[in-house]
């Protein structure tokens, strides 16, 4: 741009800072008190005790955050599977010809993502209810009677259970994703493939999938992201319920602070959260940088 | 619906796969389709049944449409309040993201200053920080500062969050557009303000109207700030009103679902009546980011 458009410095100033100032506000400067706070033994009254690094040795002993920590892990992996993979296959089936009304599956399968979590986690509730839920009757009417049970109650593949909701509604965001990926490869690559014999499954498995790496490899990212922050569905869903079993750290975190009223502690918390995030992403970015080195699949 | 679709797809039959793998694949994608959308309908059906009726037989149709439920859950939700604060908070919030995406994410864009990087770099890292760990201090600077329990509390998080993705949007649109059309505003002697809002805005609305539609989605649907940053009754949003009266209303399935209908409306109109730009401005957001 020329000269002649250079606004003062002032100017560019006044521009840019309403919006850092309110990202600022509600991004930077609580990960900074949380820090703060974390150091202190607190209820919220007037009287804030320091404890040094106590918070976070308690942390380390607590098994409901681990407990829940390894949850969201547990969620991801299936989020990975549920979201990235199935939403993968689904793009390339929407990119092949012999798959008609397009249009009808893209629109159809965004839309449980534009509703609310809290919505969404009430469906699935109203789903795997006992009494009056769709899976019971589905089960019932296909003749699989006894395999009709209160599903939320089930303490061993709660966490399972809990994620099926969320991949039903993220699924087709990420098969978009997916597919201006996909669309982004040149034609003429593809074509030149196939001339080489490669059609179908081979096509999809030598040519497609090294190419669609990065899409793959930001899908899974902001699928990693995703789940580790993931609150709201459980929060309406389970409530972290049975006991311990469906927690994830947000909930706990949320559940220590303003259940319990331990502010402190559950600044630590936060902060945990946060470390723990970063350092997933972190790891998955050189798992994933290091796979692409060696071997086709982003997986 | 599905026959049509399957003499379709035999009549173009091609040399690739043979017809009834065709159909499979097919079959596949409706049955995916249709999983995204049955539990909806159940819903949407099942909401106009007593409540008799529902517990004799979940998966039957109503037999007379009981609008009652509907009026029952206006009731009890309170709706109309509960609308009315969420329709304020989302129209505010939408407006100051567009506003402030628009403004940052052309100067990114067009001009070179010191620190641009490090403010993008910034901005993005709020998509990967875990919101949902920080309630807890946010929750306890709004208070220090007096800002919770306010009309407009809710719209200084909505904005704040919901600010990286536009950005990104909005300066890769503006890429786009040929830099000759400012150089020529400013022989004509408009001013670096002026050339963008009234040059460069009106060529960005169709970007701004995507960031708009997608931020009202967000905006309208939030939950966890809402839940922790606001006490009074009475300036409660659609998702925290409802999960409210799901605790309180638990048995009566026809009215929940009434109400759960009815909280999904807005976002519902405004998805089917925008719904291809807004599978476009996801798709083109995908790229980009």
């Amino acid at each position: 741009m020329g000269k002649a458009l250079r606004p003062k410095g002032w100017v560019l100033l006044a521009y840019l800072l309403p919006g850092l100032i309110i990202y600022s506000f509600v991004v930077l400067v609580p990960i900074f008190s949380a820090f703060r706070y974390s150091f202190y033994s607190w209820t919220g009254g007037p009287k804030k005790t320091y404890i040094g690094i106590g918070n976070y040795l308690e942390l380390l002993r607590d098994e409901v955050f681990w407990h829940s920590f390894l949850n969201n892990v547990l969620m991801t992996v299936y989020g990975l599977i549920g979201q990235v993979g199935l939403a993968f296959i689904f793009a390339l089936l929407l990119m092949s010809k012999i798959v008609k009304l397009k249009g009808l599956h893209r629109t159809m399968s965004y839309f449980p993502s534009t509703l609310a979590p809290v919505i969404i986690a009430f469906l699935w509730m109203l789903i795997y209810n006992y009494n009056y839920g769709l899976l019971n009757a589905g089960l019932t009417k296909l003749g699989l009677g006894n395999l009709v049970q209160s599903w939320l109650d089930l303490t061993g593949p709660i966490v399972l259970l809990v994620s099926i909701p969320l991949s039903w509604q993220n699924i087709g965001f990420f098969t978009l994703l997916m597919l201006a990926g996909l669309s982004s490869i040149n034609k003429e690559v593809l074509e030149v493939a196939e001339l080489d014999g490669a059609t179908g499954v081979r096509k999809a498995w030598y040519v497609i999938i090294p190419l669609a790496k990065p899409t793959l490899v930001v899908a899974s990212l902001l699928c990693i992201a995703n789940n580790m922050r993931g609150f709201e569905h459980i929060y309406a869903m389970t409530g972290g319920g049975p006991g311990n079993a469906s927690s994830v750290m947000a909930l706990y975190a949320y559940q220590t602070s303003f259940l319990r009223f331990r502010y402190g502690y559950g600044s630590a918390l936060a902060i945990a959260i946060i470390a723990l995030t970063m350092l997933m992403i972190l790891l998955s970015t050189l798992a994933l940088k290091r796979g692409e080195n060696q071997k086709g699949g982003a997986y | 619906m599905e026959l049509q679709l399957e003499l379709k797809s035999q009549a173009s039959s091609r040399r690739l796969l043979p017809g009834p793998a065709k159909l499979m694949v097919n079959a596949l994608m409706l049955l995916f389709t249709a999983s995204c959308i049955i539990p909806l309908l159940w819903i949407g059906y099942s909401s106009l049944k007593t409540q008799a009726e529902f517990a004799n037989n979940i998966l039957s149709l109503p037999s007379a449409p009981q609008f009652g439920n509907y009026l029952e859950a206006i009731k009890i939700t309170n709706m109309l309040q509960l609308s009315w604060n969420s329709a304020r908070v989302t129209l505010l919030s939408v407006i100051g993201i567009t506003a402030i995406s628009f403004v940052t994410g052309y100067i990114t864009a067009r001009l070179d200053f010191k620190g641009k990087k490090a403010m993008i770099f910034y901005y993005l890292f709020g998509m990967l920080v875990p919101i949902h760990a920080l309630l807890v201090p946010i929750y306890l600077l709004f208070k220090n500062f007096g800002l919770a329990d306010e009309w407009y509390t809710l719209i200084i998080p909505y904005i704040a969050f919901n600010l990286s993705l536009p950005i990104m949007l909005v300066s890769s649109y503006v890429v786009g557009i040929p830099k000759e059309i400012e150089e020529a505003a400013a022989i004509d002697g408009l001013s670096f303000s002026g050339t963008m809002f009234r040059i460069i805005f009106p060529i960005a609305v169709p970007v701004l109207t995507t960031v708009a539609i997608l931020q009202f989605f967000s905006c309208w649907n939030e939950f966890s700030f809402a839940l922790v940053l606001l006490k009074d009754e009475s300036l409660r949003t659609v998702p925290l009103g409802m999960s409210y009266f799901k605790s309180q209303h638990s048995t009566n399935y026809p009215q929940l679902m009434a109400g759960m209908v009815l909280s999904m409306l807005p976002v519902t109109l405004v998805y089917f009546t925008f719904s291809s730009r807004i599978i476009a401005g996801v798709m083109s957001g995908a790229v980009k980011g």
